[in-house]
């Protein structure tokens, strides 16, 4: 049996991806895959940048406000955003990667979370992450969307986030 | 003249130590192409009669033998296409319970590949033209048909076929047809009736054979919209015998209504595969997309005849290029054709009984594949093909191919939704929208926002409904699909 670190799936031996959840079970430790992925992954950024729908407008819609870290960072180009952080060992790419922000020790899953804009109003919906997405203090249920309004703080696992919405 | 150097084994498409049974196969397979009654290109007849000279030697064990002893010894020939399997282990393990193995074969063409004229088409176009293709779609399919009309070239051979619960010739199999005259044919098409697939694919099955002399890549496009009530056993029969006489099929069903479970299968069958069109404006596109797709042919198929081992059960087939599609798991297995740029690639999926690994060795495979190659007169000798692997206490270390994972990664998509699927059916929805959310996480994390949304969507409507829309089951199978082909 293979367990899948992510969705805990038990899976037969041999088997390369979780056939509940579709994770990598194996042939990620060798140094080899791993440079390439970190490689695809640089290269994939600003293509998938290029890709984002242009019919949004470019300016700032909303912000993230990282309550530990005292950083901003400013959401804007498309109309959704996911969150989480970048792994070495898969090729997933969330469009804003908390990495740097103690993403790893707060719990926060690879991808984690995706936020939305409608018109004027912000979406959060949970990606189904072990840890969990909260919203004032409230654990989102997953793969819902939930209205956010300005000042609202959520949490990735532990990491605290505020969102500021241009009005 | 090429027929001289070559040898009645070469000229048959044998082996050497090929059994009577091979040797009278191969010699039917020959005469059906090139048999005097049907040919039309000048050399033809001369190598019938080669055929013919053959058989009769290499069918007399007496006469067989002497011609043997006569034979200078066997030069390796280089083939035109050349082949590696990959697997996702270096070894199985002695274990209590099942495992798993993935087995990626790889057929592309080779250097000598080159020196292979690309062979000309004979294509039928079966359209259904049922009331319910009235409008837009009709219009749109007209359109399309009339452009490859002038797409064609001088050396391929053109018909279509119009159907509903009738079929109609529309324009008999011809070369270098009188364009304007035959568009205005197209043109005057009108919808009714309902649709019967068999009644179509019949008629364009005759139009086919009618010029399938073995030069050409022989192909039958059906396009519908619809379900066909009753026929399906009929249509599949017809299926094997098109794929017996080396006519592949394809299929393109239009917007949301059409059997794609059926039309996967009956493709399936010759080596084909079935595409899924959402909106009539992009008929066109598929449809020039077929036709580029069938004039880079080399190997219009490849027949793979296998038998396994019990407790090594092949448990899934599937074509992840040149078009994806799933193959059924059994003998024989058309795996469809190779492209000049482009190699063929199948990935197998076994499942082993923990019984058989008291063996020093498990095969789980055992056959022969035989690539058709239309652009040469003489066929190729079949090829052994053997699946087996070493069985050991410990795990080997080496990370599987990485083309292997490469495929695997995008095909585990397919199959979550496929799960999701098998999941409904057995009533469990709970489990098989949990099946849909997961896909849509992976989809986000690739980056297809619009698939994601609707796998979320068909989730709720698992819950709340008990069921898939129709289009959204179908974007969602043939949109993950489609993942398979895209360039990183």
């Amino acid at each position: 049996m293979i367990v899948c670190p992510n969705c805990k799936h038990e899976n037969l031996d041999g088997s390369v991806f979780c056939f509940n959840c579709g994770s990598q079970l194996v042939g990620t430790g060798s140094l080899v895959t791993q440079n390439i992925d970190a490689e695809q992954a640089k290269q994939t950024q600003p293509i998938a940048g290029k890709n984002a729908p242009p019919s949004y407008s470019f300016e700032t819609w909303a912000s993230l406000h990282l309550l530990d870290s005292g950083q901003i960072l400013p959401l804007s180009d498309r109309s959704e955003f996911t969150l989480g952080r970048v792994s070495e060992a898969q090729p997933i790419m969330p469009d804003i990667d908390l990495t740097p922000y103690q993403a790893y020790s707060c719990g926060v899953s690879r991808l984690h979370a995706a936020l939305k804009r409608e018109g004027k109003r912000v979406f959060i919906m949970d990606l189904g992450s072990s840890n969990g997405t909260f919203l004032n203090g409230k654990r989102l249920q997953p793969h819902v969307e939930y209205l956010l309004n300005h000042s609202d703080i959520f949490s990735l696992g532990k990491l605290k986030i505020q969102i500021l919405i241009k009005k | 003249m090429m027929a001289k150097e070559q040898n009645y084994y070469v000229i048959l498409g044998v082996d050497r130590d090929a059994t009577q049974e091979q040797i009278k196969r191969a010699y039917l397979e020959a005469a059906q192409r090139f048999h005097p009654d049907k040919n039309k290109l000048a050399g033809e007849t001369e190598i019938f009669l080669e055929v013919q000279r053959a058989y009769e030697t290499l069918s007399n064990p007496s006469r067989r033998a002497q011609y043997d002893a006569l034979l200078p010894p066997e030069e390796k020939r280089q083939l035109p296409v050349e082949w590696e399997v990959h697997y996702s282990r270096p070894n199985l393990v002695r274990l209590k319970e099942p495992q798993m193995v993935y087995i990626l074969l790889e057929i592309f063409p080779s250097k000598r590949s080159g020196e292979i004229p690309i062979p000309p088409l004979n294509v039928c176009l079966a359209l259904d033209c049922s009331t319910s293709m009235a409008g837009e779609k009709m219009d749109m399919l007209k359109a399309a048909a009339v452009n490859v009309l002038h797409e064609l070239r001088p050396q391929d051979v053109f018909s279509v076929v119009s159907f509903s619960d009738r079929a109609q010739v529309i324009i008999p199999a011809s070369y270098r047809p009188e364009k304007h005259r035959l568009e205005s044919q197209i043109r005057m098409l009108q919808p009714s009736g309902a649709t019967e697939i068999f009644q179509g694919l019949e008629t364009s099955l005759k139009e086919v054979q009618s010029s399938a002399d073995g030069t050409h890549i022989n192909h039958i496009i059906l396009i519908t919209d619809g379900h066909t009530y009753g026929d399906e056993p009929a249509c599949l029969k017809l299926a094997e015998e098109a794929a017996q006489k080396g006519i592949g099929i394809s299929a393109m069903g239009i917007g949301k209504e059409w059997n794609d479970v059926f039309l996967d299968t009956l493709c399936s069958l010759t080596g084909g595969s079935s595409k899924y069109i959402a909106k009539p404006e992009d008929i066109h596109a598929f449809l020039l997309n077929k036709f580029e797709t069938l004039s880079r042919v080399i190997a219009a198929d490849v027949v793979l005849e296998f038998s396994g081992t019990p407790g090594a059960e092949m448990t899934f087939a599937f074509r992840t290029q040149p078009e994806t599609g799933p193959l059924p798991a059994e003998s024989p297995l058309h795996l469809g054709a190779v492209l000049q740029d482009m190699p063929l690639n199948v990935l197998f999926e076994y499942r082993i009984e923990p019984s058989l690994t008291n063996q020093d060795v498990v095969t789980l495979l055992q056959g022969s594949m035989k690539p058709v190659i239309t652009g040469l007169r003489t066929p190729i000798p079949p090829v052994r093909l053997e699946f087996s692997r070493p069985v050991l206490a410990q795990a080997g270390e080496e990370a599987p191919h990485p083309a292997i994972v490469h495929s695997l990664g995008r095909l585990t998509l397919y199959r979550i939704q496929d799960k999701a699927r098998i999941e409904l059916n057995a009533g469990k929805y709970e489990l098989a929208a949990q099946h849909l959310k997961q896909l849509a996480t992976n989809l986000l994390a690739q980056g297809e926002r619009s698939l994601a949304r609707t796998a979320l969507i068909e989730a709720e409507n698992i819950l709340q409904m008990g069921g898939l829309s129709e289009e959204g089951s179908k974007a969602i199978k043939y949109g993950t699909r489609s993942l398979l082909m895209k360039q990183e």
